[in-house]
């Protein structure tokens, strides 16, 4: 196993996650509405209807939205003044993996992560095609990253970020387009073998009551958090009961 | 259309990045300025089929590229045949197409980072004027990207409409392509902003 793929399979301590007091605004929409909470959890679920904020609470982790209000550390970094930091610690993947594509071929959309951070060509080259086999696209890796299917997209996605070694993986919806068996194998490989702290945005509630704590937003607000069990048990009751 | 890197190891491959483009230039140059010399289409043919055969990818690769730039090439004919003599027309068409299956011998042998490194180099000194020589390079690679996206977003609205019994029109044709290009390119630009590229 090359070190850089040893390295990768050691689970990691998790990063504290900290908001005090949080809000997003767009225009007069409020996206999240003061949220406080502190998380320092391996596996975090975060579920909520559809516009409850659960995406802007990601996309908050990682630097991609910034508070209007409040205060929000990562790891102990400020990802509105540190942003460049904050997106090497924090990787990030969205439910499109189409959209997450840069680079034509899959060997070539990995090494794009490596680009600009001081490395070698051979080993850049030997990173890409540890991370390849580790995730089974080795044998695709000189193929046209379009024409593969759904699931190894997103596996490319997954290994285009993991690559670059962050020490947090938020995921928004990774599993929403793909089939049953694909939501399994990468709904697999998050919760039980990613060695990174995951912060993961699901409408799945089996993926989320696999988490170690679970965030339920509703309208913008943080309304409910804790043991997976309950609180998904409270938010089917409260999506029973209207 | 844009071809792909194919793996190997022939005397092509090998070529640094930044000499194939130069060289690629120099020959597109030529073949464009030497115009109506008699010499130079001959010429053009005989550097393609050399070009591909020192590539190793021989002559079915090259049937290919042809095959794939047919379109461009025929809209290209049949536009000038009506201003221009034929054999004018004809000759203008197949220069056309000797350079663009020679860009992609340059594509076909060229990993997108190597080539994207000769650009960065090629436009450095550009800098002192303001030119961002490493987003230059992203731009070309992100263009070769998206190409085939965008043709996967015309071919789901034409499936939209012929499933709905829609004439192919330009405006319900042109519009949802429009919109369907934006999304993709603001989702394009999160996740590379994601990927820390500033």
């Amino acid at each position: 196993m090359a070190p850089a793929q040893a390295a990768q399979s050691q689970p990691q301590s998790p990063s504290e996650i900290f908001l005090d007091a949080v809000s997003v605004a767009f225009g007069d929409r409020h996206a999240l509405s003061r949220v406080s909470v502190t998380l320092n959890h391996r596996r975090i679920g975060v579920i909520g209807s559809n516009g409850s904020g659960k995406s802007t609470f990601a996309r908050l982790l990682n630097g991609l939205v910034t508070p209007t209000s409040g205060t929000l550390r990562v790891s102990g970094l400020n990802p509105v003044t540190e942003a460049k930091e904050i997106r090497r610690r924090v990787g990030f993947i969205f439910s499109n993996p189409d959209a997450q594509i840069v680079m034509p071929t899959v060997a070539e959309d990995v090494a794009f992560t490596l680009r600009g951070r001081g490395y070698t060509r051979a080993e850049i080259a030997v990173r890409v095609t540890a991370t390849l086999e580790r995730y089974g696209l080795a044998a695709h890796a000189d193929a046209p990253a379009h024409n593969l299917s759904g699931g190894q997209k997103q596996l490319l996605a997954l290994s285009a970020i993991l690559v670059g070694e962050p020490q947090i993986l938020v995921a928004d919806e990774p599993t929403a387009l793909l089939d049953a068996a694909n939501t399994r194998r990468i709904g697999n490989y998050l919760l039980d073998e990613l060695p990174q702290q995951l912060v993961l945005v699901t409408h799945d509630l089996a993926l989320a009551a696999r988490c170690d704590h679970v965030l339920r937003f509703s309208e913008g607000r943080l309304v409910d958090q804790g043991h997976p069990a309950a609180v998904i048990d409270r938010y089917a009751n409260a999506v029973e009961h209207g | 259309m844009i071809a792909l890197y194919r793996p190997g190891t022939s005397l092509l491959h090998r070529t640094p990045a930044g000499l194939k483009v130069v060289l690629f230039m120099l020959v597109s140059l030529a073949i464009t300025v030497a115009g109506s010399t008699p010499w130079a289409l001959p010429l053009a043919l005989v550097f393609v089929i050399v070009g591909y055969l020192l590539a190793g990818f021989g002559a079915r690769e090259l049937a290919r590229q042809v095959f794939a730039v047919r379109w461009l090439v025929l809209f290209m004919l049949v536009a000038q045949i009506i201003f221009l003599p034929p054999l004018v027309a004809v000759g203008n068409a197949a220069r056309v197409l000797a350079v663009v299956v020679l860009a992609a011998l340059i594509t076909l042998t060229t990993r997108i980072p190597a080539l994207l490194d000769a650009i960065d180099r090629a436009l450095r000194p550009l800098r002192r004027v303001g030119v961002n020589s490493a987003a230059v390079g992203l731009l070309l690679a992100m263009t070769i990207t998206t190409i085939p996206v965008i043709a996967g977003f015309a071919a789901t609205i034409r499936e939209a409409q012929r499933a709905r019994g829609a004439k192919l029109r330009l405006a319900t044709f042109a519009v949802p392509l429009l919109v369907m290009s934006l999304k993709h390119s603001d989702d394009l630009a999160d996740a590379l902003a994601a990927r820390g590229v500033e």
